[in-house]
């Protein structure tokens, strides 16, 4: 039996979990939330996770039933992230293995959202599609919100906006800015609402994703797709992944926000992986980076 | 600007923290030093530990970036000072 603690910071939330063999024993989280139009800044978000990683800590022990005792290993977030909250959840991580006696494990937060995705949906060798506000691991450029989605529900009209995928990469920095320019011109002269630019928009993106992941399966030979990541939870994007796999006669496999959005067992399951596996990352070599490329991680735990 | 050499033209400061035992004071110093400054270059600070005292010495280039990385720092010890707190004393080894 291994049980193990995660820690998540990396972004606006932080969370902490329990595994014990793929079962989540607890998993509270908080959200740091910006006034509406403001995104989240470091050392903002460092603040508030500063303030409330203790408690959620705690949190995390009593709901789990445990005691650092029966913990195995404490995993936490090396990167990649924000730098400030990525060290004040670090510095608890460190400090309560030592107090504690534990093993460290420096996780990556993508390969979080995937070994979690894997968790859950059981899929077997999925190509996945990890999608994220901070972290679209397709590229740089912003990626679709929150509140996109709940007004693009609403939109009908489909405008035409440009579509930019070369082989496997997209950008949607054309997009926006084309956005920006045409759009008080067709909303003032009532051409379109915002909704449908949002509907727009959404359709646009998610094809262009659609379009790669499908991509990668033909190069891959796979025939299982998996979404995580925050952006993941979008239904419409789940419903445009399902359509172009039931074409290709693949399976589709989609977490929910309890797991889609950053969360502290995600870390939890990457570190149990890794762990078992025989990794453990040293004192020394536990600082966190910014930049943390998913293909950078050695993969000790699987044999395909 | 000046390398962080040790030159004439830097600005020192030095922190000393108790702790109950050299064990916690070492543990504080595997928390605090592994990650690096966010500054590319103008601060270099080091971090000792002799008896149960955990010792912390900058130099600077200027007092902007010693203030910011002193600020910081404190801010970092006292957050594991409180975990130290919450769910010390560490374990016999």
């Amino acid at each position: 039996m291994t049980v193990v603690i995660g820690f998540e910071g990396s972004a606006n939330k932080i969370g902490i979990g329990i595994i014990r063999d793929g079962e989540v024993l607890s998993n509270p989280r908080r959200t740091y939330i910006t006034p509406p139009g403001q995104g989240f800044m470091p050392s903002d978000t460092a603040r508030h996770h500063r303030a409330v990683v203790l408690t959620v800590l705690k949190e995390a022990l009593e709901q789990a039933g445990l005691k650092p005792a029966d913990i195995d290993c404490v995993s936490y977030t090396k990167g990649p992230g924000m730098g400030a909250p990525l060290v004040t959840v670090a510095l608890v991580a460190r400090t309560v293995a030592q107090l504690w006696g534990k093993p460290l494990l420096g996780v990556n937060h993508c390969i979080g959202h995937i070994e979690m995705g894997r968790l859950i949906t059981k899929a077997n060798n999925p190509t996945v599609l990890y999608v994220s506000g901070g972290n679209t691991q397709i590229s740089n450029d912003p990626s679709p919100g929150y509140n996109i989605e709940q007004m693009a529900k609403k939109g009908s009209q489909y405008v035409e906006l440009p579509y930019t995928v070369k082989g496997m990469d997209v950008s949607f920095s054309g997009i926006l800015s084309y956005i920006e320019d045409v759009s008080h011109k067709m909303l003032s002269s009532g051409q379109c609402t915002p909704e449908d630019l949002c509907f727009s928009l959404q359709e646009t993106l998610f094809s262009m994703l659609v379009e790669i992941t499908e991509r990668a399966m033909a190069h891959c030979g796979s025939q299982e797709v998996l979404i995580v990541g925050g952006v993941g939870c979008n239904m419409r994007l789940q419903e445009m992944m399902g359509v172009m796999c039931k074409e290709r006669e693949a399976k589709l496999f989609a977490t929910d926000e309890r797991f889609c959005i950053d969360n502290g067992a995600m870390i939890a399951q990457a570190g149990w992986e890794m762990f078992r596996s025989g990794q453990v990352t040293e004192l020394e070599d536990s600082w966190i980076t910014q930049r943390y490329r998913t293909d950078e991680v050695e993969v000790t735990w699987r044999a395909d | 600007m000046a390398a962080t050499d040790g030159g004439a033209n830097q600005l020192e400061f030095s922190l000393d923290v108790p702790f109950p035992s050299s064990r916690e004071a070492e543990i504080a110093l595997r928390s605090l030093s592994p990650d690096r400054e966010p500054r590319k270059g103008g601060i270099r600070k080091q971090l000792t530990v002799s008896g149960s005292k955990l010792s912390v010495k900058w130099s600077a280039d200027e007092a902007r970036i010693l203030r910011v990385s002193v600020n910081s720092f404190l801010d970092h010890l006292s957050l594991v000072l409180e975990t130290m707190e919450m769910f010390g004393p560490p374990v016999s080894q």
